[in-house]
């Protein structure tokens, strides 16, 4: 009955603090819990992750190298759904990031451009939007790089074209527009690995106005 | 007063004015006030009276001297007041309750009655206050109360009434305080309450009243007091709320209320209160609020307020709490938002979570503030060294910013300060020792910046702290010894810092700890016994340190332990020391030299979860007890020296994911019960003496990720249920004496991403169906098996795969071209099989190594010449290194002079070339062998003899060449 007395705003400040003693622990754990905050996962494959633990070693469908850097996330065909969280920049000994045939959902964050060591990125039959961050040029160790079958808009960056190792790439069933680049590991790679992206045009071709 | 009801059900009680109304309108009604008595007792009949207040309920006595009763003074028997709250009394109210016709007041309140509200109630219509608050009455609220004409006061909160709130209350015209609060009322709010001109006070907060709040309640025109909070009600704040002109205090927190903050709100001129916290309200702070100058409480946290922080203390003169927390707001604090001549009687001010930036100097003209909360900004700058003109300053929340710079020393002037929580920020320097001045100082978090320099020894004075958290910064030296000081301390959080030195032994006098966290540091030498004195110790992870030594038995009296990580420490010696717990959550040794045997004492802890005590030196059977620890979800028993069997009892461990029992010396069989345990994810048993067969129940573990049961003894074949495990990532049969061929149902496990089943006997073709294994990608490695036929052009599908191994097999054919698609490989290993032909060109950038041990030829091997058709000649190999011919013609030589001297020397080069043969038999049956370069290359050559016998044809192929081939093959292997 009585009036609302200050508690929430004092259990406000504390809330704030113990939350984050707790939590405050490892960041590649922070980054794979914004990850689990981040995405529905209806079936619960993200249930092992406990972020009380010392890292996220242990956590099932992540690995880690030996000096306990997680290398991998292996979440293919989850039915996990929602935004793919910028924290995942954090990983930065992330080799292969494994989350095709999900529905995930809106852009792939510039942060991804800080793993460096990335070899894999397979983000293919998804619900992905928006442009292609230019950070993707920064991933000198991709190989393989898969994200047809999105809704992906905008220019292939340029800045792919300086990645020497590129050689699986698979960008069809998109919206990109402009043209594809010829340079560098592009000059091996299949047009068909481009193919369904109506705004996407072969050769040197100018400035696309439409893109 | 006035008309009268129901009076024909019951002999009403005469009393007071009624009384004279009951005769002139009433006349069926008896003038009989000796009914009084007779309804409350009842009323007392239907309650329960656990503290006995009503046992003076008699009719031996005056009813007006019964406990709680009050009645018209100068009269007899006329009974006006019941007050019986707070007695403990519980049952139904009793619809007799209405034969107190006289009654002008009840309280019932703070009790534990239940039911519902008699709608008899209604009768009473002297009724002017009802207090039934505080039980736990159900049904819904009875219209009937909406006939209590001259109610002033109906308070019927914090129970479990249900239902709408009746539209009737709106005739209690004369109502001044209508309390609905913390109730279940749902529907929306009614209109009619608007009839109500008296009110002054409408509390329906903590329902789950839903729709707006009704134009109509603009006609409660007295309105003082207003709270709807904590409701589902949505829609705009409505602007009429501005013409309450007694409002003092209005919530509407923790609705759905959306829209923007009317400016109409700011003709409130006697506001004290407005709290519109937990909404969607959008928009800025409109810049009226800053007309009222009777706030003393303002809060609009937790909406999405945009702009800039547009309130001035400075006009809200009277303003103690400003709360903008969890907005939308920008830009800097308000270089005004305190007058500058100390007039400000700003208490505290949380501006947390926003996206405020610049610096807080601001603050520091408001002299009056006691909390200043700014976290999870982006404020930048120092912490400015005049923070000590704010002595007044309890808690200081700066965390989740980028300040930088150090803590000053006039920090230490904040004599009242009690929370100091600055992590997460880019903090340099040490902590001055000044810090030790603090006396009052609770909770200190330093967490997460790059502070350096020792713990000061000062801390230690600050005898009030509860919680210390130095985690991430990089303090080295030792931790102060005399931290036994403090005594009041719950939490030491010293993880991942620098520092060295032993655990002092006064640690043991802070008998409140709770947490001890010192892990990642440079910690040495053995815990003190004073260790065990921390009998509320429930958290204590010391991992990552080189503390040694066997652990001091008194821990064993610290029984509130529920998590322990002393993982990679030298700590030796028993276990039992950690075991006096029976709520062990976690108890994790990995990688110490624990020894001796699992003590069954551990399984005491039913509520274990994790278990982990691998890299041990400890001995003896795994105790069948853990079979307890149904609750276990990570074992990890690996890298021990455990003899025995896999205890049976591990199948009551159901809730397993991650069982690691490799690197042991387990004997006995692969568990077909481990096939019940659904939760697994991970199941590691190598490196161990099992024998018999790979269980086809394993099959059943749909949700297994990691499948190691490499090096152990392990026969009959790969059952093809593996091929069920359709989630499973990694799969390792190496080196056990598998039989069979290779299912081709593994084509199901499409995540594989590592598949391992060398160094068995696994014979047959390699099924083409691994071609749709599209996952792999750590490594395809077939080698060591005697698998034969061709490799399947299929595999050229591995668009991933990094490292393909199919060595050592009697796989034959060419090699398919499709490998040139394997554009992520990198280590190709087809060495030491029957292949021929040339190397496709698009492999020529593999070394040599990756093919020797056929009949390859073409880049990197040597040109397939004219003599050397397709397939046939073996003498790819023989003339690798041009060097060598000259080294075969010298043992060709050699040979022909042996052959001159000896007249048996013949037959004796014939044995040698059988006994070879049989060499390479028992390397084809999974033997061992070498990898290349290692002594046992012999072996890898081998084939080729065996295939030139089969391949009578090449008459030009003479026992001399093989001799040579094999010479030059051996030279090179003696220069690896």
């Amino acid at each position: 009955m009585a009036t609302r007395s200050m508690s929430p705003v004092a259990a406000g400040v504390w809330i704030a603090v113990l939350v984050a003693v707790v939590v405050a622990s490892n960041e590649e754990g922070d980054a794979l819990m914004a990850l689990r905050h981040s995405v529905k996962d209806p079936d619960g494959v993200l249930a092992s992750w406990d972020p009380s633990l010392v890292n996220p070693c242990t956590w099932l469908h992540v690995t880690c190298n030996d000096d306990n850097h997680v290398d991998r996330i292996e979440l293919a065909n989850m039915r996990l759904s929602g935004p793919l969280p910028p924290e995942l920049g954090k990983l930065e000994q992330l080799q292969y990031m494994e989350m095709s045939a999900n529905s995930l959902q809106g852009p792939i964050p510039s942060e991804f451009g800080k793993l460096k060591n990335l070899v894999s990125m397979d983000l293919y039959n998804n619900d992905l939007s928006g442009p292609l961050p230019t950070t993707l040029g920064n991933l000198k160790s991709l190989k393989v790089f898969r994200i047809d079958h999105n809704r992906l808009t905008g220019p292939i960056p340029r800045e792919l074209s300086g990645l020497p190792d590129l050689a699986t790439v698979d960008f069809s069933s998109n919206d990109f527009c402009g043209t594809i680049p010829t340079s560098g590991p592009f000059q091996n790679i299949p047009l068909t690995s481009f193919s369904n992206n109506p705004r996407l045009t072969q050769g040197p071709g100018g400035y696309d106005a439409n893109c | 007063m006035g008309i009268k009801q129901s009076c024909s059900f019951t002999p009403c009680v005469l009393a007071d004015l009624s009384l004279l109304f009951c005769i002139l309108l009433a006349p069926v009604c008896l003038a009989t006030p000796a009914t009084s008595p007779a309804a409350l007792l009842q009323v007392k009949s239907g309650l329960t009276d656990p503290e006995g207040v009503l046992s003076g309920w008699s009719l031996e006595a005056d009813v007006c001297s019964w406990h709680g009763i009050t009645c018209l003074p100068g009269e007899v028997g006329i009974v006006t007041g019941l007050n019986l709250s707070g007695y403990g009394l519980s049952g139904m109210i009793p619809p007799a309750i209405s034969g107190l016709i006289s009654i002008e007041s009840i309280d019932l309140s703070s009790n534990s009655l239940t039911g519902p509200i008699p709608p008899e109630l209604g009768v009473l219509e002297n009724l002017r206050t009802l207090l039934l608050f505080s039980n736990s009455l159900t049904g819904t609220i009875p219209s009937e109360l909406g006939l209590l004409k001259n109610l002033k006061v109906l308070r019927i909160g914090d129970n479990r009434l249900h239902g709408e709130v009746p539209p009737h209350l709106g005739n209690c015209s004369e109502l001044v305080t209508l309390g609905l609060a913390y109730c279940q009322l749902n529907g929306t709010i009614p209109p009619e309450l608007g009839r109500l001109k008296q009110l002054q006070k409408l509390a329906l907060d903590n329902n789950t009243l839903t729709g707006g709040i009704p134009e109509q309640l603009a006609g409660c025109v007295s309105l003082r007091f207003l709270s709807v909070a904590d409701n589902m009600l949505q829609g705009n704040i409505p602007s009429f709320i501005g013409s309450f002109s007694d409002l003092q205090s209005l919530n509407l927190a923790n609705n759905q209320f959306s829209g923007e903050i009317p400016a109409e709100i700011g003709s409130l001129s006697s506001l004290t209160y407005l709290n519109l916290l937990g909404n969607s309200l959008t928009g800025a702070i409109p810049a009226e609020l800053n007309r009222l100058g009777q706030l003393q409480v303002l809060d609009l946290s937790m909406n999405n307020i945009s702009g800039k922080v547009s309130i001035s203390a400075a006009q809200l003169k009277n303003l103690k709490y400003l709360v903008l927390t969890g907005n939308l707001l920008d830009g800097a604090i308000p270089e005004d938002l305190c007058a500058d001549d100390s007039s400000s009687l700003l208490e505290n001010l949380f501006l947390a979570g926003n996206n405020l930036e610049g610096g807080i100097e601001a603050l520091l003209s408001c002299a009056a503030l006691q909390s200043i909360d700014v976290s999870n900004n982006s404020f930048t700058g120092v912490i400015p060294p005049g923070i000590d003109r704010l002595p007044g300053l309890v808690n200081l929340v700066l965390h989740n910013n980028s300040f930088t710079g150090g803590l000053q020393p006039q920090i230490g002037n904040l004599s009242n300060l009690e929370i100091l929580s600055l992590f997460h920020n880019g903090l340099t320097g040490g902590i001055p020792q000044e810090i030790g001045r603090l006396q009052k100082l609770k909770l200190l978090f330093l967490y997460e910046n790059q502070m350096s320099g020792t713990i000061p020894d000062e801390l230690t004075n600050c005898t009030s702290l509860e919680e210390v958290d130095f985690f991430g910064n990089h303090f080295h030296g030792p931790i102060p010894e005399r931290i036994g000081n403090l005594k009041n301390l719950a939490v030491l959080q010293l993880r991942q810092n620098d520092l060295s030195g032993p655990v002092p032994a006064s640690l043991g006098e802070c008998r409140s700890l709770q947490v001890l966290a010192l892990a990642d540091n440079r910690l040495t030498g053995a815990l003190p016994e004073t260790f065990g004195q921390l009998a509320e110790l429930s958290v204590v992870t010391l991992y990552n340190n080189s503390l040694e030594g066997p652990l001091p038995e008194s821990l064993f009296q610290l029984k509130n332990l529920t998590v322990i990580n002393f993982s990679h420490n030298r700590f030796a010696g028993s276990l039992v020391p950690l075991l006096g717990s029976t709520s062990l959550a976690v108890l994790a040794l990995t990688d110490n030299s624990f020894s001796g045997v699992i003590p069954a004492v551990v399984a005491r802890s039913r509520n274990m979860v994790r278990l982990q005590l691998g890299g041990n030196r400890l001995t003896g059977a795994i105790p069948a007890e853990l079979g307890n620890l149904t609750r276990l979800s990570m074992l990890d028993l690996s890298l021990n020296n455990l003899s025995g069997d896999i205890p049976a009892e591990l199948s009551n461990c159901v809730e397993l994911t991650h069982l690691k029992l490799d690197g042991n010396n387990l004997t006995g069989t692969v568990p077909a019960w481990l096939g019940s345990l659904r939760s697994l994810g991970e199941l590691d048993l190598s490196w161990n003496a099992l024998t018999g067969g790979i269980p086809l129940e394993l099959g059943n573990c749909s949700g297994l990720l990691k499948l190691s049961l490499s090096d152990n003894h392990l026969t009959g074949s790969i059952p093809p249920e593996i091929g069920r495990l359709t989630s499973l990532n990694v799969l390792n049969l190496n080196k056990n004496s598998l039989t069979g061929a290779i299912p081709p149902a593994l084509q199901q496990c499409n995540k594989l991403y590592e598949l391992r089943l060398s160094e068995n006997s696994l014979e047959g073709p390699i099924p083409p169906e691994l071609g749709q294994l599209s996952e792999l990608q750590v490594i395809l490695d077939l080698s060591r098996n005697r698998l034969s036929g061709e490799i399947p052009a299929s595999l050229g599908s591995l668009v991933k795969l990094e490292r393909l191994n199919v060595s050592s097999n009697r796989l034959d054919g060419q090699i398919p071209s499709s490998l040139l698609q394997l554009t992520s490989l990198h280590r190709l290993n087809l060495s030491d099989n029957l292949l021929s032909g040339a190397v496709p060109a698009g492999l020529s950038s593999f070394p040599a190594a990756s093919f020797v041990g056929n009949e390859l030829c073409g880049a990197p091997l040597l040109p397939c010449g004219p003599r050397s058709p397709a397939g046939r000649l073996s003498g790819t190999e023989v003339v690798v290194i041009v060097a060598g011919i000259a080294l075969v013609s010298a043992v060709v030589c050699v040979a022909l002079l042996y052959t001159m001297l000896r007249v048996w020397s013949n037959w004796r080069a014939v044995s040698v070339s059988n006994s070879d043969g049989e060499e390479s038999a028992h390397g084809g049956h999974g033997g061992g062998g070498g990898k290349w370069g290692d002594g046992k290359y012999w072996k890898v050559g081998s084939p080729v003899s065996w295939s030139a016998e089969q391949k009578h044809s090449s008459g030009s192929e003479t026992a001399s060449v093989l001799l040579h081939d094999k010479s030059t093959e051996a030279a090179r292997a003696g220069k690896r």
